[in-house]
């Protein structure tokens, strides 16, 4: 049965991870992102190395590195997305602008921390 | 002369919103911009509020065309936290309707493509072909559209031996028409002029931007989830995986239509070789430990990623979900560069965009 191996990283790691990666040639599958319950960025960077997916979790910062230089156009809306959905900053990321939120979105990822309760309140309002 | 021609995000020709700024020298473009967002629903967001029940239901609902992969892989990440193993029968029922999905799918890419080049028999006659795909869909599940055909630990469904059948009869008189669609493909020049050299993606574009599915195995990239990660019982398939290396809308063309063989040799051993026994593990309601999974699945479009996270309780705690558009959209300025503008819509199509799927 197919299963996920997480290996935790430290802030230090991400770039100098995603540079080995790259120079194996492995693809960067997908970067995921969540809040944990103790109100704790979890990003979560999964390479795909020779046909197994390796999945790498960095937990605990504000700031992180972006790995676009590096990763370019497979990580960009990656790193956007993550921005726009919880509190967290990439550093070097260059945005191009929203993604998936409405034009006037004011660029703080606050989505997966506001309870839905409330996102629902402030679209009746609206 | 330089212009910006804005297209979308709401346009006859597009079948789902998206905005694309095309920058042109003349006729041509030399540079673009793409923007996706017009169909964000919120529905990650929504699982947070939902059990594991509740959110097959509305994950299905996700895409209308791949709504068997959504709950597929999402079981699937589920089944991997609780440690479950589904049956070996539920697994090739599973197999057959993401099959049956793949080659409605690749149909409708084909149509639609001979529609945007203004090939309108050809369009005709592959959605003619594609009904009976429609109909097999209908005959196992019951619909057409939403199978409903996954629960946590297996398949909700089983198969008759007259409905096994009767899939074989309409799968072997499905391959007289599509050899039609294969040999017009592969021959007519109108196609080839449209296609061959156009939205060129290099090997090094594909793999910068992370290309998938066909798109990506288009331009050389051998991704296909179902032979490098098999799932599913899918090593338990002789099935080739296709690559190319035309880098172009024709290469995209080639890739689904040897799919689509690929697709029915399948689902013919699957038919034929389906073990008995249980269909799933007979949980009535999945009691999902704390953890998280990393999930992949191949798609029609590409692989397809969810990343769920369960804090122990009744509901989800994050379900994070990735579609193959959401790598394919942002290869798309790199196919734009140096066409006229005139293809723009044709190579915007060949990645066969899921703009539903990908705001989600």
């Amino acid at each position: 049965m197919h299963k996920t191996n997480i290996t935790n990283i430290t802030k230090e790691e991400v770039v100098t991870l995603a540079e080995k990666m790259l120079s194996k040639g492995s693809r960067l599958v997908i970067m995921n992102g969540y809040v944990d319950t103790e109100g704790k960025n979890s990003i979560v960077y999964n390479y795909d190395v020779e046909g197994r997916v390796e999945t790498y979790i960095c937990r605990g910062y504000e700031k992180l590195p972006s790995i676009t230089p590096i990763y370019k156009g497979s990580a960009q809306w990656c790193e956007e997305e993550i921005c726009e959905m919880m509190p967290i900053e990439f550093q070097g990321l260059n945005k191009s602008g929203r993604l998936f939120l409405p034009d006037d979105f004011d660029g703080t990822g606050q989505i997966l921390v506001t309870p839905l309760a409330e996102l629902k309140k402030n679209n009746k309002e609206e | 002369m330089s212009y910006i021609v804005p297209i979308g995000p709401y346009h006859p020709s597009l079948e789902e919103p998206i905005h694309v700024k095309l920058y042109t020298d003349g006729e041509i473009i030399t540079d673009s911009d793409v923007f996706i967002g017009y169909n964000h629903r919120g529905i990650e967001k929504l699982t947070t509020e939902r059990n594991p029940i509740q959110t097959i239901t509305l994950v299905e609902r996700v895409c209308g065309i791949c709504s068997h992969s959504h709950p597929f892989t999402y079981c699937r990440a589920l089944e991997e936290i609780a440690g479950m193993e589904v049956p070996k029968r539920g697994q090739y029922i599973r197999v057959i309707i993401a099959e049956l999905e793949r080659l409605h799918s690749h149909f409708l890419w084909l149509g639609l493509a001979a529609h945007i080049i203004g090939f309108d028999s050809l369009f005709m006659y592959t959605f003619s072909a594609r009904e009976n795909v429609m109909d097999m869909l209908e005959m196992l599940s019951g619909n057409r559209v939403n199978y409903a055909m996954n629960i946590v630990g297996g398949a909700r469904r089983d198969f008759s031996k007259e409905q096994l059948d009767n899939l074989l009869k309409m799968i072997n008189d499905l391959k007289e028409p599509f050899g039609k669609v294969l040999d017009i493909y592969a021959n007519d020049k109108t196609i080839a002029l449209r296609t061959k050299g156009v939205g060129v993606l290099t090997k090094d574009d594909a793999f910068i931007f992370g290309a998938v599915g066909p798109t990506g195995r288009a331009s050389s990239q051998s991704d296909d989830v179902r032979k490098v990660d098999p799932y599913s019982s899918y090593e338990d398939f002789n099935f080739k995986s296709i690559s190319v290396d035309n880098c172009d809308v024709f290469g995209r063309a080639v890739v689904r239509l040897l799919e689509v063989e690929e697709s029915f040799k399948i689902i013919e051993q699957a038919a034929k070789n389906i073990p008995y026994g249980p269909i799933n593990l007979g949980v009535k309601i999945p009691k999902i430990p704390a953890g998280e999974s990393f999930v992949r699945t191949e798609a029609p479009r590409g692989e397809l990623t969810y990343y769920v996270v369960y804090g122990g309780g009744p509901n989800n705690y994050r379900v994070n979900i990735h579609v193959p558009t959401f790598k394919n959209a942002a290869a798309v300025p790199a196919m734009l560069k140096n066409n006229t503008v005139a293809d723009a819509g044709l190579i915007v199509a060949s990645i066969d965009p899921c703009f539903s799927c990908l705001d989600r």
